[in-house]
């Protein structure tokens, strides 16, 4: 039985904004999925699907077993809203116990669970004081240790580490890893991709509102982005216009003393080696070049014909010629 | 599991309005009311507050018991005042922002995401709105019990039919507000359009009762009217009678004789001519006053029955024998002696009927219509809340 199964999942709000278009995703028990995507890119709206805040268009798919949309198994479910807000009259312990009541936790469980959570996230000692004292990344531990609260299956995380500080975002890493070791499945929806290439073991990448690619981070980073050729003298224009005779159609990085042409084919480098070499510049290495989970994820956002940012495409644009 | 959520949910409504402290706030005020209520009395020489005396040789222990004293103090400000307006204010406040803050973003997404139905976090919520005023109006309800008991002598449970009244009544409006927040989004909007429906209602009920006032005073006029022309007509009929006797019948200018009765009749007594023009006003005016009490009515009859509902606890607690004696008491009129007198809505027969017809309205066109109401604004909300993306 797969976490979650998702086929064709649409969505078209009021005003014809097609949101999702056609989102299919896998999610296996017992890891920790990363959905990367730019804003906009449909990340949130997918995950309110699977939480029934949102109605889908188009919807095939199950979640732990069940149709997507089935109450009875969102007790089964932990999860963590973007910006979230919990009432500012509670305190963190009230919070947690009300909504793991909400759940449908006995009272009992509930407290031990409390204790116990508010200790794992580091909230013992503020778990009398009011939400609305609370520092961002205060409740953000706090809204972690609510999604947990019912023992879940199945998390899902919308930016848990919005607004937490570097020691926080270690402790949430810790923690994922430890859902992980229970078997419990995580999806995580995260801007940081550091934090993705980290913790999780499949990632899916969204844009505008189509998954267009999704595997573990070795399949997708598996092969080489392209070759590096280092030089021991600094590279001048009249050596920017050979290589870039030699490498024809390809996209490549000027660096002072380096040079990328992004190819998978070794073939594609010679002619470039050559006419450097033929100028009489001396070659220091000549080396392949791994595609970063970054690298993947422009390199996917740019190749979208419509790609939800077009500021920061062309910002890095111009730093390639 | 629905237990624990719906536990869960009222100990939640209680802690908001808790740190509201607008709950607080009311509750305090609620006692201070229910002080200055234990505070009044009556006595042989008039009405008094603490230990002062206001001498009245028309309102006095002689003319009215502690005990009507006290109900009628209950009815007229305790229950139409106190609670079905400065309460009800307090509590729309404190409740208005309700269903705005529970869909905003940020809090929605979280309630939704548990195994609770829409429909069922919805009414949930409506019912821990009503509790704040079930709360409130218990509290008042159990203090002025004890001083009817005590100041008044009179043990009356049916006094506590103001909780379950009050809350219907409330009811109505918390049915509005909630569909505002959920349309608006806005707690200031909810509350202030509220309160406007809640002013438009009770235009239309006035302008229910001011019709109401006007046909019943134009019904007796024309009864008047009617009356008074058939004795004019009996007065002409005995002239007629006396004047064939004495050989004399009725003749016109030219001296010839009058033959057609109603001729014979004007001839006999003049007067009956303006007694008919005056019938003829005053049918014209019931029958106007008919259209627009029937306009009123239909009106009426869509919205929610705020006065009568309220009024519901007045007729359980004063009797229409009592209520007679003070209309008679309080317009010295006598139906069987006095002659009607000032603008016909305000003649006491009128007055009278109208409060006969309030008084009638059954229990089922009461509530049942406004319960219908209330139905289709939380039917709405229901659909608007289970349909809608947050």
């Amino acid at each position: 039985m797969t976490a979650i199964q998702l086929t064709g999942v649409e969505k078209i709000y009021k005003g014809r904004v097609h949101a999702l278009r056609g989102v299919d995703l896998t999610v296996h028990p017992g890891e920790v999925f990363g959905l990367l995507g730019p804003n906009g890119a449909g990340k949130s709206t997918l995950v309110k699907i699977l939480m029934t805040v949102i109605r889908p268009t188009k919807c095939r798919g199950s979640v732990l077993g069940k149709p997507v949309g089935d109450r009875p198994t969102l007790a089964r479910i932990g999860y963590l809203p973007e910006h979230h807000r919990f009432p500012p009259y509670l305190k963190g312990r009230q919070v947690l116990e009300f909504f793991a009541a909400m759940s449908g936790v006995a009272r009992k469980d509930r407290q031990r669970r409390s204790a116990e959570l508010l200790e794992l996230v580091g909230m013992s000692d503020w778990s009398e004081k009011k939400i609305g004292g609370y520092s961002k990344g205060m409740r953000q531990r706090i809204g972690i240790a609510q999604s947990l609260m019912n023992n879940p299956d199945l998390v899902l995380l919308d930016e848990p580490t919005d607004g937490v500080d570097p020691v926080g975002r270690r402790e949430i890493r810790q923690i994922l890893a430890h859902l992980k070791e229970e078997g419990r499945a995580v999806f995580l929806n995260s801007h940081l991709l550091s934090e993705i290439e980290m913790v999780c073991d499949r990632v899916a990448i969204m844009v505008q509102g189509k998954v267009l690619r999704q595997g573990t981070i070795g399949e997708l980073t598996q092969g080489v982005g392209g070759y590096s050729i280092s030089t021991t003298t600094e590279l001048t224009a009249e050596h920017h216009e050979v290589i870039r005779t030699a490498a024809g159609e390809r996209e490549t990085v000027y660096e002072s003393t380096r040079v990328v042409i992004q190819t998978n084919d070794p073939g594609h480098i010679q002619t470039a080696i050559d006419a450097l070499r033929a100028k009489g510049v001396v070659l220091s290495s000549v080396a392949p070049v791994r595609v970063s989970l970054e690298d993947l994820f422009m390199q996917t956002v740019e190749a979208d014909e419509s790609h939800g940012r077009p500021g920061a495409a062309q910002n890095r644009k111009g730093d390639r010629r | 599991m629905i237990l624990t959520q719906t536990a869960a949910l009222f100990v939640d409504a209680y802690r908001e309005l808790n740190a509201r402290k607008l709950f607080w706030i009311t509750m305090v005020l609620n006692l201070l009311a229910v002080a200055i209520f234990a505070g009044l009395g009556i006595n042989e020489r008039g009405p008094s507050f603490l230990h002062w005396t206001f001498d009245n040789e028309f309102f006095n222990t002689g003319l009215i018991s502690k005990e009507l004293f006290y109900k009628l103090q209950f009815t007229t400000w305790g229950i139409p005042v106190w609670l079905s307006w400065v309460a009800t204010i307090l509590a729309l406040i404190s409740t208005a922002g309700m269903f705005p803050d529970l869909i905003s973003g940020g809090v929605i997404e979280t309630m939704l995401s548990k195994p609770i139905a829409r429909w069922r976090l919805f009414f949930t919520k409506y019912l821990a709105g009503l509790l704040f005023v079930t709360l409130q109006v218990t509290v008042f309800s159990l203090g002025c019990f004890l001083v009817i008991w005590i100041r008044g002598g009179a043990v009356q449970p049916s006094l506590f039919l103001a909780v379950p009244i009050v809350v219907l009544f409330f009811s109505y409006l918390f049915a509005v507000c909630a569909l505002l927040g959920l349309l608006t989004r806005s707690t200031i909007a909810a509350l202030l359009l509220t309160i406007l429906f809640w002013f438009l209602v009770f235009l239309v009920n006035t302008s229910d009762n001011a019709m109401l006032s006007q046909r019943e005073g134009a019904i007796v006029r024309a009864e008047d009217a009617r009356r008074n022309l058939e004795n004019q007509v009996v007065f002409a009929d005995r002239r007629i009678a006396q004047l064939q006797a004495d050989d004399d019948p009725p003749r016109d200018d030219d001296g010839e004789l009058i033959t057609d009765l109603d001729e014979q009749r004007v001839f006999a007594n003049s007067a009956l001519r303006a007694s008919r023009d005056r019938l003829a006003r005053a049918e014209a005016a019931e029958q106007t006053w008919t259209r627009w009490a029937a306009i009123a009515g239909y009106v009426k009859f869509i919205l929610p029955k705020t006065q009568e509902t309220i009024g519901l606890l007045e007729r359980n607690l004063i009797s229409e024998e009592e209520m007679r004696k003070l209309i008679g008491e309080s317009t010295g009129f006598d139906p069987g002696t006095d002659e009607p007198r000032g603008p016909a809505m305000s003649d006491p027969r009128a007055q009278q009927r109208v409060q006969e017809i309030l008084r009638s309205r059954s229990l089922a066109w009461v509530l049942g219509t406004s319960l219908v109401f209330e139905a289709l604004c939380l039917g709405l909300c229901v659909l608007i809340f289970t349909r809608r993306d947050f």
